[in-house]
């Protein structure tokens, strides 16, 4: 038995006015207060992160602190003699895919959590969640034997449904969410109006979650792009393989070529950088509006 | 008219959940049905000795352009195998292995050092090597004390792989510090104890050595401490030696040298940061092995030189064993007899030479040993008289526990940063420590 939702009758959420004296006590903090943390907090991020552009950057060998002279020599290694070229299209193929079907088969899933009760559902959203609990090294060996059957081993579509399947809990509870912020009376109006629930959801509800898929599309891309263990375990051609993987194959168990390891870590960074600095405006809406109601 | 439009939405309603159900029954038998595919209980055979067979690297990455070319000179000979070569990540090969035992999916023919042989070899993947080894041309010709190490650590006296390469323990160190501070190379340890303390000048940042406190330190620790208490054998009868005075008094000095001589951040060492460490700053010596000669030439040309562990005054060299790394050949493969074709090739003369010489490590093959490159390359070459001189005794760790690896990492490395920090004394360390191993041992005799 499927029923729908009764109208959400309170959609729109508007924080409480900041009282006026305490935004006063807020701007007379001493700026020093408010940059010193910051500041530090910032140079311990970032140490790091110069550390991995000094070695890609230096000569081999070199022990200067400042990345000159400036070499390439690094990322020319691992992008054509370590076939970071090759695993990068994977990854990107991996990730984008991921985000593709995660998205989607989300939405559809979302929609139906926000908008209809049904039986067990209670249960199925406990089941959601405790599916997070399981880490993806417990179901490693079924999952090989599945697609051992399906005859996926060895190809990129066994980590794309693995990686999905991991996403998909999460997203759908998160999209339900954004859904249910958008108030059910829209959706009727369009129905008044003539289109039928698909093309309602199209046009009205669709434009309204962009900030949520934005935001749960790059988390199912960014993981993707990260994993680890489902390429290395599902995947066994060197022309297979993913970024995460390739970067674990400059570190042999007694040598480690940092150079090659810092340029690697950087091609591996940057796709996932400018994700998020695209997005960034996006993806903080996204979940904060996920977050007040979901 | 309403009625029948209810029932049949009720009807498709129920087909989906159907359809639903079977498809999630289909994917769950055939996920617990033996599949055939390579798990551990999977029957294999001889073949035909043609065909295509499966190789994984346990180095992948770093070796896999010499292992390509040594493929390339096999499917040569033999143009009618073809080898299809799967490089496997060093830190993530023992994951794969047990994933592949479980699920099926292993390899014809696969890398497996001595450190890791127990654990593959007791899940019954690989197969006893002995008779094909007393028929092959390889008789005779493989290195006996790697050849012993193989045996030994695969539990129950079998050769569960055919041994390749050695790595050993080797003591680096910058001669141009040396030089500068009138310092004779660390061949003892007094002399090592000495320049450690030479080399440090705190205020300049120079230390006289780098100690392994993160992961991997336990056998670094332990072929320290053997090397200096002189004790030749890891057990006395059934109890451990690890907590013998003598090596407890070794162990003090060892780690005495934390902070004093080295760096403070050294609590924290791993293999990786130390060699950084070692490569891009002021630092007298380092334990490592012989696998990091290229990065040391990298970083630091025509500035340092690696020996052997240094030895006790009259000479006598104690250390402890260092994996042997081999290949081994999977049960289930089901075309056996060109496996171990491949096999043969690997380990022959010039190919094991190829291998070696692009590792910088101690060749198994007995020919391969005697090659130019072995005379010319001084770190590999003292390795070599090391491991099979008559005054090196080699302490075997027993990498045939079952636990072994969960004693020396998981369970220990913690202690031993205590150590470091002073939280917990050297006694009280090796004493948790030879309990751990003497139960090991134990429970490993009653069942075999």
């Amino acid at each position: 038995m499927i029923t729908e939702i009764a109208p959400d009758t309170a959609p729109v959420v508007s924080g409480p006015a900041r009282p006026g004296k305490r935004r006063r006590a807020w701007d007379e903090v001493p700026r020093w207060q408010i940059y010193l943390p910051l500041g530090s907090y910032l140079l311990f991020t970032l140490i790091p992160f110069y550390w991995i552009l000094l070695f890609a950057l230096r000569p081999a060998g070199s022990t200067s602190l400042v990345p000159w002279p400036v070499t390439f020599d690094h990322f020319r290694k691992v992008w054509t003699e370590r076939s970071f070229a090759t695993y990068f299209t994977n990854s990107v193929y991996v990730g984008v895919a991921t985000l593709v079907l995660t998205t989607v088969v989300a939405l559809a899933g979302g929609y139906a959590l926000a908008r209809f009760d049904f039986r067990l559902k209670r249960g199925f959203l406990l089941a959601l969640l405790c599916s997070q609990f399981v880490p993806g090294a417990l179901l490693l060996v079924p999952l090989f034997q599945i697609f051992a059957r399906l005859q996926m081993i060895n190809s990129l579509g066994s980590v794309i449904i693995a990686e999905t399947v991991f996403q998909l809990p999460l997203s759908m509870i998160l999209i339900s969410g954004f859904i249910r912020n958008v108030p059910y009376s829209l959706e009727e109006a369009a129905w008044v109006d003539g289109c039928n629930r698909l093309t309602a959801f199209r046009i009205v509800v669709l434009p309204l979650l962009r900030p949520g898929l934005i935001a749960v599309g790059s988390f199912a891309f960014v993981h993707a792009w990260n994993h680890f263990l489902f390429a290395l375990m599902f995947l066994s051609d060197q022309s297979k393989q993913t970024i995460p993987v390739g970067l674990n194959t400059l570190m042999s168990a007694d040598s480690v070529d940092l150079g090659a390891l810092a340029a690697g870590g950087i091609i591996a960074a940057v796709p996932v950088v400018i994700v998020f600095a695209f997005i960034q405006k996006w993806l903080i809406t996204g979940f904060s509006a996920g977050a007040v109601k979901g | 008219m309403k009625s029948s439009i209810r029932r049949s939405t009720r009807r498709s309603r129920r087909a989906a959940v159907a359809v639903a159900l079977g498809s999630v029954l289909a994917l769950t038998a055939t996920a617990c049905g033996d599949n055939g595919s390579g798990s551990a209980g999977g029957k294999g055979g001889e073949g035909s000795g043609k065909g295509t067979i499966t190789f994984w690297d346990n180095n992948g990455g770093v070796r896999t352009d010499v292992w390509k070319e040594i493929i390339a000179d096999f499917e040569k000979a033999n143009p009618d195998i073809k080898v299809k070569y799967v490089g496997v990540p060093a830190a993530s090969v023992q994951s794969k292995y047990d994933t592949a035992i479980q699920g099926g999916g292993l390899p014809d023919v696969g890398g497996v050092g001595t450190a890791m042989l127990a654990e593959i070899a007791a899940q019954g993947a690989l197969e006893p090597l002995d008779s094909r080894l007393a028929k092959s041309t390889l008789n005779g010709k493989l290195n006996e004390k790697f050849l012993d190490s193989v045996k030994s650590a695969g539990g129950d006296g079998k050769t569960y792989s055919v041994p390749t390469s050695a790595n050993n323990g080797t003591l680096w160190y910058r001669t141009d510090l040396f030089s500068a501070a009138q310092l004779d190379p660390p061949t003892t340890w007094t002399k090592f104890y000495a320049a450690a303390g030479k080399l440090t000048d705190q205020a300049k940042n120079r230390f006289g050595y780098t100690i392994r406190g993160g992961e991997g330190s336990i056998a670094q620790a332990l072929d320290a401490m053997y090397g200096q208490s002189g004790i030749t054998s890891f057990w006395n009868g059934d109890k451990t030696t690890v907590d013998d005075p003598k090596n407890v008094a070794a162990l003090e000095k060892y780690v005495g040298l934390y902070k004093k001589d080295t760096p403070s951040a050294d609590v924290n060492n791993d293999f990786t940061k130390m060699v950084a460490q070692w490569d891009s700053g002021t630092i007298g010596m380092l334990s490592h092995n012989l696998g990091s000669y290229a990065d040391h030439e990298k970083a630091l040309s025509g500035k340092f030189k690696g020996i052997p562990n240094p030895t006790l005054d009259d000479g006598t060299r104690v250390q402890v064993s260092n994996p042997v790394d081999g290949l081994g050949l999977f049960k289930v493969g089901k075309n056996k007899a060109a496996a171990w074709k491949f096999i043969e090739f690997a380990a022959s003369h010039e190919a094991n030479s190829k291998w070696n010489e692009s590792a910088g490590q101690v060749p198994a093959n007995n020919e391969a040993a005697q090659d130019a490159w072995v005379q010319a390359s001084e770190p590999t070459k003292l390795a070599a008289e090391a491991l099979n001189g008559a005054t090196t005794k080699i302490v075997q760790l027993p990498y045939y526990l079952p636990d072994w690896n969960t004693i020396s990492k998981a369970d220990n490395e913690p202690n031993f940063q205590k150590v470091l920090l002073g939280k917990t004394t050297a006694k009280e360390f090796l004493g948790t420590l030879a309990d751990q191993l003497d139960k090991a041992q134990a429970d490993w005799k009653a069942h075999h």
